[in-house]
């Protein structure tokens, strides 16, 4: 294991009922870095995401997360610092934008209220939501909601954040201003893996495209390499379709 | 002396009664809600073992499915002959485990209600599966229970007449005296009676709706 890896992925198998989603899938990730999971649907890519954070507990390999092996014993722990963003939000539907922002802060890192609130504050003014403290989730429209659980992953202070295709459940025209804060977030360099279908996304903002089929890493490069010459057939097939669909 | 001056003259006993099965109710719902929501606790979290499972499951069907006048027998009639139990004790266990079997339906229907996302990005965020029930699940299905319950309210209210059976001296029986006493008037009288429980009853269920509305989340469709 490098040492320098914020976040290290080895060998993860995970199967459903005998049918092997993740046949072994490694990769690392080193302080700053954005790497972009694609793939066709089915590929694998949200399973291995989950199993990262065992939201899915894979059924072999390890992952370490600042050198420490996430363990079902300490899966709380290493849950509050790597950040989840789920595709349809999940914020937390009872409370307000601001408790959605500081409940974990204060209940899972044992924040005082004071500061968990500014940090809520502070985050909500990064994604361009800090008129909305007050607001509750159904009041937003989607793209606000999936921002403010961006602002709810970021205000752990987490290592890494993860991200399961934020922007799948948007309309197109909501899908630009979460793209934005993500491209932000890069740039300002957070460490991140998404999962996405967002091809300007991975273009701009990734170090690293990994592209993924049946279970295995097929190609992995640059954007530029991906997107000019990646050497796979199966991979220029599918960023084809997706260019010209998407 | 007619029947109006006995009732006016005996009001305080029908209040006693009425206090009598206030104190009932409160104390089987009391007993209902936290018996019912540890089983519900524990057939959604707990342990799936058989051993577990299915003393729950076995409870709930032989509470909901015994008549409570049965039930009050059985504490009553068939408990004194073991234990010294008071009639109103008797009364308070037999509905208030029945009770529980009805509460622990609300409220496993209120948690299934909430959507299993929220208890994910809970649990993503690094809280343990007791926190997450208590800081995100809970109060997500407490005001989905409050509905239901304002039925389980209701009918339990009306079912404290039922006591009487036992010899309860509550709001019923109290009735029953005047009735006695005075020969006759039983239209009377219970229409007086039925005008208490009526009234008792809009009154919680005023307030449980008040409490609703009071915990509603701005925006949230019902």
């Amino acid at each position: 294991m490098a040492d320098d890896l914020i976040l290290d992925v080895q060998d993860v198998k995970k199967a459903y009922d005998g049918l092997e989603v993740l046949k072994g899938i490694s990769f690392g990730l080193r302080k700053g870095e954005t790497k972009v999971l694609i793939g066709p649907s089915g590929s694998g890519k949200s399973t291995l995401l989950r199993c990262i954070n065992h939201l899915t507990v894979p059924d072999a390999g390890r992952i370490y997360l600042n050198g420490h092996e996430v363990l079902d014993d300490n899966i709380d722990a290493m849950r509050a610092r790597m950040g989840f963003v789920f595709q349809d939000f999940n914020l937390f539907s009872h409370l307000s934008v601001l408790d959605n922002v500081r409940i974990c802060q204060i209940k899972v890192n044992g924040t005082d209220k004071e500061t968990a609130t500014q940090r809520a504050k502070r985050e909500l003014e990064r994604v361009g939501l800090g008129d909305k403290a007050d607001a509750y989730p159904a009041e937003l429209s989607g793209g606000q909601q999936q921002r403010v659980s961006i602002a709810r992953a970021l205000a752990m202070d987490p290592d890494v954040l993860l991200f399961d295709e934020p922007t799948s459940a948007l309309d197109p025209e909501l899908t630009g201003e979460v793209v934005r804060v993500m491209q932000q977030l890069a740039t300002e360099g957070m460490t991140m893996v998404v999962v996405t279908h967002e091809m300007s996304f991975a273009r701009q903002a990734a170090d690293e495209i990994i592209f993924m089929e049946n279970g295995h890493i097929v190609e992995q490069g640059t954007p530029d390499a991906m997107f000019t010459d990646s050497v796979h057939e199966r991979t220029r097939a599918f960023l084809n379709v997706i260019a010209e669909h998407g | 002396m007619n029947i109006f001056d006995v009732l006016l003259r005996d009001f305080p006993f029908l209040l006693k009664g009425l206090g009598v099965a206030i104190v009932l109710l409160v104390a089987l719902l009391a007993i209902g809600f936290l018996l019912g929501m540890a089983i519900c606790l524990l057939k959604l979290y707990g342990p799936k073992t058989r051993l577990v499972q299915w003393p729950l499951v076995v409870y709930e069907r032989v509470f909901r499915g015994v008549p409570i006048i049965i039930m009050l027998f059985i504490f009553f009639y068939g408990l004194s002959g073991i234990v010294d139990i008071s009639a109103f004790t008797a009364a308070i266990l037999a509905m208030g485990l029945r009770s529980a079997a009805y509460q622990s339906q609300i409220f496993r229907s209120a948690f299934q209600s909430v959507p299993a996302g929220q208890m994910m990005a809970a649990r993503a965020m690094g809280m343990s599966k007791a926190k997450a029930i208590r800081h995100i699940v809970f109060p997500q299905a407490a005001r989905h229970a409050i509905g239901p319950w304002t039925n389980e309210f209701s009918s339990e209210i009306k079912e404290t007449s039922l006591a009487y059976v036992i010899g309860v001296v509550e709001l019923t029986r109290q009735a029953h005296y005047i009735i006695t006493s005075t020969q006759g008037n039983v239209l009377t009288v219970f229409a007086v009676v039925a005008l208490l429980y009526f009234i008792l009853n809009r009154a919680g269920n005023s307030l449980l709706y008040a409490f609703e509305r009071k915990l509603a989340v701005p925006g949230f469709e019902k």
